[in-house]
């Protein structure tokens, strides 16, 4: 699948994504502190099987577990020198899950260093690693590549750099919060014209993930609608906690967070789908109330 | 205004600006003219890292201007506390662990939190993300913390901020424990047992003082 295999679909319909991954492998037995992506090497099966839900339950797209798959967090995670190996397998267990129904994008994630003034890192090196990352995505064979949960713009843009020079079709997500004078991340780059940095940069798709549930994130897709000269992704993770007599009680009810996606989707996103807490129930209750149909 | 104010105006003018060349350099020479060290840090760092905790949530500041504050503050500390004997252990104002609990790797706003107690005064030892309960409360031993720090940003990981505070009840330990995250009430705080919860950064340094027995004037 190349770029405009994926502007096709797009052309088609709105776009359903995954859900969490993280959330998916900790619920499976994910030890506290350990990197995600060891997974790939020591429980493939419990990978693709995770994969295979989504699928099962109607997603378009899948992620592969790379989130935190560039060289530098990879080392951070014990994992030093493993971002090829590390890529391949992530891509051929995602293959195997999908089994030919959804495309598989190659998912980067920050690389975990902070550019000043917060961090130490250097732009130079948070690129070559997304080039390293990006490289071994394309070469263990992805449809497109998918960055999220970006909080600095730099970032942002090394990592789209490196996607793009791989020729495949690249979405570029950022996290926000909405914040009394607007909506921002939390290093301060603001909403509209963040994403428009990043279609300007030539990302294929640009939107919102993580941070906030579906009501935030649907005043988020509202602001930047509008704006978007490229179509625009959102993923909001599950609901938020209410304390209730009997304890505390999760708004993270799969029918109300499809509702929450069609309207994002009326609002103008063209992909969307679920981030932290999300797992294949909201994505098959969001299958089903988008194939119901999108209000216009 | 008189000297000694316009001098701790100034002080907090370089903290509020992240001007870690200038806090230190007006903080020694307050030393130098007299001012005790503990008054240049209630009249003059503390107000101003209050401040840019306050412009942070306003929207005004980001984690960029807020973090340079607190380098600033720190660099100013520093001199502070060097110069100082006995008033510096009084500065001292107690052992932190802090991180993010177990199955939940966001660490922003933890690290956040941990910049700005360390920038307030507190020793913090800084856990990481996804940090079991087991490690919080050896962590805590091993320190004789004052303080126990808990983040969760999620829904699915809140529930590991009650095991933590019943596990450091269980082992005896005399560390009091605050939480943190962005879906944590002040509800959920008082229903899991916690001794603290701040809702934002900032909030979390005043209620840290208040849980040690050293509340900032106000």
């Amino acid at each position: 699948m190349r770029p405009p295999e994926l502007r096709a679909l797009l052309d088609r319909r709105v776009v359903l994504l995954d859900g969490g991954m993280g959330s998916m492998l900790i619920a499976a037995g994910l030890e506290a502190g350990r990197a995600p992506e060891w997974w790939n090497l020591e429980h493939p099966g419990r990978i693709e099987a995770v994969h295979r839900a989504y699928v099962e339950a109607g997603s378009d797209v899948v992620h592969t577990n790379t989130f935190g798959g560039s060289p530098l967090r990879l080392a951070a995670g014990g994992l030093a020198g493993r971002c090829r190996e590390v890529a391949a397998r992530a891509v051929e267990v995602a293959r195997a899950g999908c089994a030919g129904h959804a495309l598989v994008a190659g998912d980067i994630g920050p690389s975990g260093h902070l550019l000043p003034p917060v961090g130490t890192a250097t732009l130079d090196e948070l690129a070559d690693g997304f080039a390293e990352q990006a490289g071994a995505l394309a070469e263990a064979g992805v449809d497109l590549i998918s960055i999220e949960t970006m909080s600095d713009l730099r970032e942002a843009l090394a990592a789209l750099a490196a996607a793009r020079a791989t020729g495949l079709a690249v979405i570029a997500m950022m996290t926000f919060e909405r914040r009394r004078r607007g909506t921002f991340t939390v290093m301060g780059d603001p909403l509209v014209p963040s994403l428009a940095a990043l279609a300007g940069a030539g990302a294929d798709a640009v939107g919102c993930n993580c941070s906030v549930a579906a009501d935030d994130m649907l005043a988020m897709v509202e602001e930047a609608a509008a704006a978007s000269t490229v179509p625009l992704a959102a993923q909001p993770n599950a609901g938020s906690p209410r304390l209730t007599a009997g304890g505390v009680a999760y708004d993270a009810d799969p029918a109300a967070f499809a509702r929450a996606l069609v309207a994002m989707a009326a609002a103008g996103a063209r992909l969307v789908g679920g981030c932290c807490g999300t797992t294949p129930d909201f994505i098959r209750a969001a299958r089903t109330a988008l194939d119901a149909g999108v209000p216009r | 205004m008189t000297e000694r104010q316009e001098l701790f105006a100034a002080l907090s003018r370089a903290v509020l600006d992240g001007d870690d060349a200038a806090a230190p350099r007006l903080a020694a020479q307050a030393l130098d003219g007299g001012v005790s060290a503990l008054d240049a840090v209630e009249k003059a760092l503390v107000p101003a890292i209050r401040e840019a905790g306050r412009l942070f949530e306003e929207g005004e500041y980001f984690l960029p201007e807020l973090v340079t504050a607190a380098q600033a503050m720190k660099a100013a500390m520093a001199v502070l506390q060097q110069a100082l004997g006995a008033e510096a252990a009084a500065l001292a104002l107690g052992r932190v662990v802090i991180g993010t609990v177990e199955g939940d790797i966001h660490d922003i706003g933890k690290t956040l939190v941990g910049t700005l107690l360390s920038a307030a005064g507190f020793a913090v030892s800084d856990e990481g993300a996804s940090v079991s309960v087991a490690r919080f409360v050896a962590r805590a031993r091993e320190l004789d913390a004052d303080l126990v720090c808990a983040s969760a940003l999620l829904t699915t990981t809140m529930p590991k901020q009650r095991e933590l505070v019943e596990a450091v009840r269980a082992a005896g330990l005399r560390a009091k424990v605050m939480v943190g995250g962005a879906p944590v009430s002040p509800r959920w705080a008082a229903s899991i047992g916690a001794d603290g919860h701040a809702d934002n950064a900032l909030a979390a340094v005043t209620v840290a003082r208040s849980l040690v027995g050293r509340d900032a004037p106000s």
